[in-house]
């Protein structure tokens, strides 16, 4: 089976190598970019995007961002998908998208417990499924001034135009108070920051009387992983930049779509482990994609990966714990990793590069 | 190879030396002076101070908290030194695993104890501890707000059941030892509670802190780990804890009992402002208590961010972080909360938090039972260690530094009538003898042979603090790793753990709890050193037994 391909045509793997090398080391700004892998790949993206002076963003970076900004800018009560499973009392779904995030939401979560979900919109349907799910709300899109008409009632203020009926509202505020351990979940890929932030500031101001936390469900493709692995190996989140020789981190400046499609970058690396998401830019540009299933016709360089934890042993977030975990392959194969073509790549580069 | 270093005075308490004389590596470790044989290479050290290379035993320099804290604080740098009056640290380097290496290397760090790791977040603690270049790592396994233990203690399983989880939660972690953090506080804090203290009960499982603390004590003692039980007290950070403090040692009974960063336990409620200094108290308390170690957790004056697994504590503390922005996490067992802070010179609480510090510093009379740190990040970052110690060998550089404080910080305080000056050989024992005794490395913290080649050579001068910044030569195993402060070579070390042996019956019960309460097997949590990516991760060495 071919593991790479260059302009569309099968080529050895070493020069497929080679030709990235080349390609990485000639650029002015390289962005790593999709950065869907385990945690050794993300390690070997990082070290690659410092040796060239490369920028590293992730796929769903928009939705780690959303939550990181929330917690940047007022802070953050937040607990674990364990702690929920054994003490919640109650729980507060916000918004759509729940369960996409994490499918096994109903089955961890969904147990003897009173449920509330606000403004599921077409998740209406499957929460109705749920005995114990009561729906307030329709439309996602009135989520933010109900959960500042929430607010506002929680702190003993008056409301006008809100969504819903006062009365509901204040049946609901006061289970909200009631709870002996409450917790509001969410999926920050569904909301803008600012109605993060104001859920937020309902969990908190419930703290006043109760005890409530927050689950923030994570994004798909080892996202939560990966923003670790940054954190640690660069001191900063994703959107981090080396160009300057030391790390740099800007959420605006170096995310990589905007980079691309304004012409800044001019050579990427895709990565799509898990799966063979494309790209979100719009610009043509040397491309090298490392990826499960490669479109070897629209890239200059492409490589064939094995997925983690199923072609090859892995480092992964996992949903249901929120922590990192060593997982077995499920079908090892001969695939190769993310990490080992990265580190190729690196190990490829012209010697005049400082790593 | 022989390696000679050639010439300069030797300070070695763990072996009874101070004097002039050559010191000899061979395969990266120490040796006797060859008979007749001539070095293959040989640095004159002469005027120069050797040491063996320093070991921390409390800096959280690793794990899922650190790393949420620099997500929540990317403006957040290592800095050049401290603030002092009239002075103002540069930034020295991204706040990241690779810089937390170089720095502690330069200072001649050669290990470092990261001494909060939850069981279930082990694997990424490890992971992040192998991306930090030169140093050799351990860790200390949290226990004691988890229901597993306190279903035990609350249905009197007795002392065998404990020890066997005890092992098992260690193995299955990598670490070297085990840490109680606010025993039982974070479950309280669950249940809805705002304070806890060393005998209020735990509800729904009918048993006390101190029953918690004392059931892990034993089971230390009992496994024959190397190090004791390790202690965050209840009540960090309130006015009057001294009481909880000076309660917990004397809980210590007569066994060994190491007491965390003890200066956030050191206040009273005297004077105008209803808080004041305890430290004398808990100085005189520690010096009567043969069996208790203590470490300081010295405050210094700057931007950080407090990082504990203290959950109910961060959570009091979040309205006054500096700046206004916060983490709280009630997590499956401890939890976990960032709040940053930045300690002022011109804020009473925080000159009296100072001053307590270094009183535990001056008033503890033995220097192989009080130990060196500031509990990185949460009484400011180890990088300023140097300074530390510079204030303790210098009463005149501590007079200067409390000229500019508030004086009504300093009067609810003993430490401007203190005159204690600490020697090279009290440094060299609080930061490399003792500590590993404490942690039971016996081939480090000396310099006899067959210890380790870890070794730090520094160039006295008048200005102590850049003394101990910039080390002149530091050896990791015997290679050189930083010259003049600098660093030459990037070697990755090993973390260093204990493995007690687990019997078949409580892995079992283990998989049938995780089963059972989790709906998941316990599996999730392991650390296998493939996982690590890098050769020979750990290096195990024995219990005592």
């Amino acid at each position: 089976m071919a593991e790479a391909w260059i302009r569309g045509k099968t080529a050895p793997l070493d020069a497929a190598i080679t030709e990235a090398a080349n390609l990485m080391a000639g650029s002015r700004l390289p962005v790593i970019a999709g950065l869907s892998t385990d945690v050794a790949g993300a390690r070997a993206a990082i070290k690659l995007a410092q040796c060239v002076g490369g920028v590293i963003d992730h796929m769903h970076s928009e939705a780690l961002l959303r939550d990181l900004d929330v917690m940047r800018e007022a802070g953050m009560l937040m607990t674990t998908p364990n702690a929920v499973r054994l003490r919640a009392d109650f729980l507060l779904l916000v918004g759509p998208g729940l369960v996409e995030a994490w499918p096994a939401l109903p089955t961890r979560l969904f147990g003897e417990r009173r449920i509330v979900w606000l403004c599921p919109g077409t998740a209406a349907r499957g929460a109705s499924a749920h005995q114990n799910v009561v729906v307030v709300g329709d439309d996602p899109i009135d989520l933010p001034v109900l959960l500042a008409a929430l607010r506002a009632r929680c702190a003993g203020r008056p409301v006008a135009n809100a969504p819903i009926t006062m009365a509901t509202i204040d049946v609901l505020v006061a289970e909200l108070k009631k709870a002996r351990f409450g917790v509001a979940v969410w999926s920050a890929a569904q909301h803008d920051s600012l109605t993060v932030e104001m859920l937020c500031g309902l969990v908190n101001d419930l703290n006043e009387g109760t005890r409530f936390s927050g689950l923030p469900l994570t994004t798909a493709d080892n996202a939560p992983a990966v923003q670790q692995v940054t954190g640690w190996m660069t001191g900063f989140p994703l959107r981090t930049g080396f160009g300057r020789g030391l790390p740099e981190h800007d959420p605006w400046r170096f995310e990589a779509s905007r980079l691309i499609d304004s012409g800044e970058a001019d050579c990427a690396v895709w990565i799509s482990a898990y799966g063979a998401q494309p790209p979100t830019w719009k610009r043509d540009l040397p491309l090298v994609a490392i990826t499960a299933k490669p479109d070897t016709l629209r890239t200059h360089i492409a490589i064939a990966v094995g997925r983690p934890g199923i072609d090859h042993n892995a480092v992964e977030h996992l949903a249901a714990t929120a922590t990192l975990t060593a997982v077995s392959a499920s079908k090892p194969s001969t695939a190769m990793s993310v990490a080992s073509v990265l580190d190729k790549i690196t190990a490829a580069l012209p010697a005049t590069r400082l790593c | 190879m022989l390696t000679r270093l050639a010439g300069g005075r030797v300070i070695d308490p763990g072996n009874g030396r101070d004097a002039v004389g050559d010191i000899f590596i061979r395969d990266g470790r120490i040796v006797d002076a060859p008979a007749g044989g001539t070095a293959d290479e040989t640095y004159n050290v002469s005027s120069k101070i050797v040491m063996a290379g320093a070991i921390d035993v409390h800096s959280h320099i690793a794990g899922n908290n650190e790393t949420m804290g620099r997500l929540l604080l990317p403006e957040q740098r290592y800095a050049s030194d401290v603030f002092h009056p009239g002075h103002y640290p540069q930034p020295r380097g991204a706040w990241n695993t690779f810089e937390t290496g170089c720095i502690y290397a330069a200072m001649g760090f050669t290990t470092v104890v990261e001494p909060a790791v939850l069981p279930h977040q082990a694997l990424q603690a490890h992971l992040e501890l192998a991306d930090i270049p030169i140093i050799d790592k351990a860790t200390l396994t949290v226990l004691g707000n988890d229901d597993f233990l306190l279903n035990l203690l609350r249905r009197r399983e007795g002392a065998n059941a404990i020890r066997d989880y005890v092992g098992w939660t260690l193995a299955t972690s990598r670490g070297l030892g085990i840490k109680v953090i606010n025993a039982g506080g974070a479950e309280a804090f669950k249940n809805n509670l705002r304070s806890f203290s060393l005998d209020d009960e735990v509800l729904g499982y009918g048993v006390s802190s101190r029953a918690i603390v004392k059931a892990l004590q034993h089971a230390v003692h009992e496994l024959q780990l190397r190090h004791p039980l390790h202690v965050h007290c209840n009540n960090l950070g309130i006015a009057g804890n001294v009481d909880t403090a000076l309660a917990t040692i004397a809980a210590a009974e007569g066994l060994p009992l190491h007491l965390a960063h003890l200066q956030f336990y050191g206040y009273g409620k005297e004077g105008p402002r209803g808080f004041s200094s305890g430290g004398a108290r808990l100085a005189e308390a520690v010096n009567a208590a043969e069996s208790v170690t203590v470490d300081v957790g010295q405050v210094m004056f700057g931007q950080t961010v407090t990082i504990s697994c203290d959950v109910l504590r961060q959570f009091n503390a979040r309205n006054g972080a500096r700046p206004k922005k916060w983490m709280i996490c009630d997590g499956d067992s401890n939890g976990a909360g960032i709040v940053p802070y930045d300690y002022r010179v011109t804020d009473f609480f925080n000159a009296v938090q100072w001053a307590v510090g270094l009183e535990l510093f001056l008033l503890t009379v033995d220097p192989w039972r009080v130990f060196f740190t500031t509990d990185h990040p949460n009484g400011a970052p180890f990088t300023a260690y140097p300074d530390i110690l510079a204030l303790l060998m210098d009463r005149d550089l501590r007079a200067e530094w409390m000229s500019r404080l508030p004086k009504e910080a300093i009067a609810v305080t003993t430490l401007a009538s203190i005159t204690r000056e600490y020697t090279l050989t009290d440094i060299a024992t609080m930061t490399r003898a003792a500590p590993a005794k404490l942690l039971g490395l016996k081939d480090r913290g000396h310099l006899g042979a067959g210890a380790l080649a870890d070794i730090a050579v520094y160039e006295p001068g008048s200005d102590k603090a850049k003394m101990f910044r910039e080390a002149a030569l530091v050896f990791k195993g015997g290679q050189l790793v930083v010259r003049d402060g600098a660093v030459l070579h990037l070697p990755f070390g090993r973390a260093i753990c204990v493995h007690p042996e687990c019997e078949r019956a409580i892995k079992m019960r283990m998989r049938d709890y995780y089963e059972e309460r989790y709906g998941i097997s316990p599996d999730f949590m392991t650390v296998p050193d493939a996982a690590i990516g890098r050769p020979e991760p750990f290096e195990i060495i024995p219990c005592l037994n």
